[in-house]
């Protein structure tokens, strides 16, 4: 008789789950607050951060503690956690554990919708986000229609249809840049490879905005995910609206995606390897899986984006080189296992 | 309960399905038999709803399938197919407790309650699964893992089963054990019971009624005896047979004859 403590104990172990790597996420954020160009003192910071007046800080450093590094913490968590979220997203809709935003082409897509907003409506920043979650949607849509065949979506013709929309959406930004004037393409270059130098507080609410109703919508729908991993025909026999899951699934993901990359350019990877780590770890519940993905992938991104600053600073690496550093790696060994 | 009504499916220009009645009654087991492309597994699946008839209509209780939200249907009837895709690993106890998902409440996470564990439990133990409950999916064996999606459709305490060759990969034993399962079910609790099936002896051992089908169509149904002889088998699947009853059950006896003279 099979012992239901696996079940029964679920949520507390998916909250327990959650917990550690909560406070993981918090020692990273407070390490990476102090380390930089510049280091901060530890007291100093830690002093500061809850909030006292009378620290061991100068002024200079409280700037940047406080003007620089705080929301620049907080925006790389912002993407970490969109793009790990979207990225066990689509692996369950998708049945595949190697399908990934950065790598399907969706990250492209919001780039291109991105770029097309900043180049043709300059002035006008709402369209940003607003172009880059259409960008994703259109690519997430091309990617699925593409992957259909009458076998179903397997791993090859994914793959497949992801390297056409990536290639595609790659030129059309090479084409948006040829637009722009030169001074404009190097800056933007740097971006499309994860930027998270240019924190704006509006920025951040937009990010942090779509953290929110990105997740939750995956939560509400993580139970419907679960059966749609084991196909679509099950899923649908077994009482999931199949249609309004992938429907919200698709579009909460493109949300994610949108706002990460509107926010930060392109960071790959990350949708890979988190997800991956962590079903490793706890199952492939997506319960558990989304959330701690979430979670995980906010401390993968601040702890990247950390390297990113100090490995030869004072100039500094896009984020999005150090996680395909990290990410290819581990893609190339998913491959190989199969 | 649920019934066909002059059903037809097409595929394009392709008819799979032609004008096909069918009423699953409670406590009854029908068996449907045909050669491969008769329609059999796409009449299975307009019964469920996963495909919608191009004439015809599937009632539930004397309304529209199509009436019923998703989750009520699937509280109601439950497939046991072939089409797991494990590209994930899921434990066969996570796979069988997939099965409640219809009866989770409307709480956000919707966890599995202790019912709804317990409920998992027995539906592994009615299927000899007990030790491969902690397993993973695709470890297990393909007549394994068919016990499991029956496990599973158990769990989901519908009324009807709809089954699409539920035996194949599964050795003499596990086969006998299945359809007893399937028929003391119906029995017992009143369930109904389609099962599509190749496997023409058992279905005259354990269904009440058989239906013969080719070229999406009905060629024959009422009681094995009436519908399981040479004429219409040898009409059916271009086969010679021959008839005989079992020594024990008394239930036709199909032996094919392969050799001339």
């Amino acid at each position: 008789m099979a012992k239901s403590s696996h079940a029964r104990t679920a949520l507390g172990r998916t909250l327990a789950v959650c917990a550690i790597l909560f406070v993981i996420l918090v020692v990273a954020f407070l390490i990476s607050s102090m380390v930089g160009s510049q280091r901060l003192p530890i007291a100093g910071t830690l002093c500061a951060l809850t909030g006292k007046s009378d620290c061991a800080l100068t002024g200079e450093e409280r700037a940047i503690l406080f003007d620089i590094r705080i929301p620049r913490l907080l925006l790389a968590g912002a993407v970490g956690t969109c793009l790990a979220a979207a990225g066990a997203a689509y692996q369950a809709l998708l049945r595949n554990p190697l399908a990934e935003p950065y790598l399907l082409g969706i990250s492209n897509g919001a780039a291109v919708g991105t770029m097309t907003a900043l180049v043709f409506f300059t002035a006008y920043g709402w369209t940003r986000p607003v172009f880059a979650f259409a960008g994703a949607l259109v690519a997430t849509l091309a990617v699925y229609q593409l992957a259909r065949g009458r076998a179903g979506a397997t791993p090859e013709r994914l793959i497949l249809a992801g390297v056409i929309v990536t290639t595609f959406l790659s030129s059309a930004i090479v084409f948006i840049t040829t637009v722009m004037d030169a001074t404009r393409i190097r800056s933007f270059t740097f971006w499309l490879l994860g930027d998270l130098s240019g924190t704006s507080s509006s920025l951040l609410t937009v990010a942090f905005g779509a953290v929110a109703v990105g997740v939750l919508l995956l939560i509400l729908n993580a139970r419907g995910l679960n059966l749609m991993m084991l196909g679509e025909r099950d899923a649908f026999d077994l009482g999931v609206e199949v249609t309004r899951v992938r429907l919200i699934v698709f579009a909460a993901a493109s949300l994610l995606v949108g706002a990460s990359v509107a926010s930060s350019g392109s960071v790959g990877y990350v949708g890979l390897v988190v997800p991956h780590l962590v079903r490793l770890s706890f199952g492939s519940d997506n319960r558990l899986v989304i959330p701690a993905a979430a979670i995980a992938g906010a401390t993968f991104v601040i702890i990247a984006d950390t390297l990113a600053r100090t490995l030869i600073a004072p100039r500094e690496l896009p984020v999005g080189a150090i996680t395909a550093l990290i990410g290819a790696p581990l893609f190339i060994y998913l491959l190989k296992r199969g | 309960m649920l019934e066909a009504q002059n059903v037809s499916i097409k595929y394009g220009e392709r008819t799979a399905v032609d004008g096909v009645s069918l009423r699953a009654e409670l406590g009854r087991v029908i068996s449907i038999l045909g050669p491969n492309g008769a329609g059999k597994s796409t009449l299975l699946r307009a019964l469920n709803g996963s495909l919608a008839p191009s004439r015809g209509e599937v009632l539930l209780d004397q309304k529209p399938l199509t009436s019923f939200a998703r989750r009520v249907v699937a509280r109601r009837i439950a497939v046991v197919a072939q089409e797991a895709d494990l590209r994930f690993p899921v434990t066969v106890f996570e796979f069988v407790l997939g099965g409640r998902y219809a009866w989770a409440n409307a709480s956000a996470w919707g966890w599995e309650s202790e019912r709804d564990i317990a409920i998992a439990q027995t539906a592994i133990a009615e299927t000899e699964m007990g030790e491969f409950a902690s397993r993973l999916m695709n470890e297990l064996s393909g007549g394994e893992r068919q016990r499991a999606v029956l496990a599973r459709a158990l769990a989901t305490e519908a009324k009807i089963f709809l089954l699409d060759e539920p035996t194949a990969n599964l050795d003499l034993a596990h086969q006998a054990t299945m359809l007893r399962l399937i028929r003391s079910r119906c029995d017992k609790d009143r369930s109904a019971a389609v099962v599509v099936t190749h496997d023409v002896n058992l279905a005259a051992e354990f269904s009440d009624q058989v239906m013969l089908m080719k070229d999406g169509r009905t060629i024959a149904f009422g009681e094995a005896r009436e519908v399981l002889t040479e004429e219409l088998l040898k009409q059916v699947f271009d086969l010679r047979v021959l008839v005989d009853a079992h020594p024990v059950s008394g239930a036709p006896r199909v032996t094919p004859v392969h050799m001339q003279g």
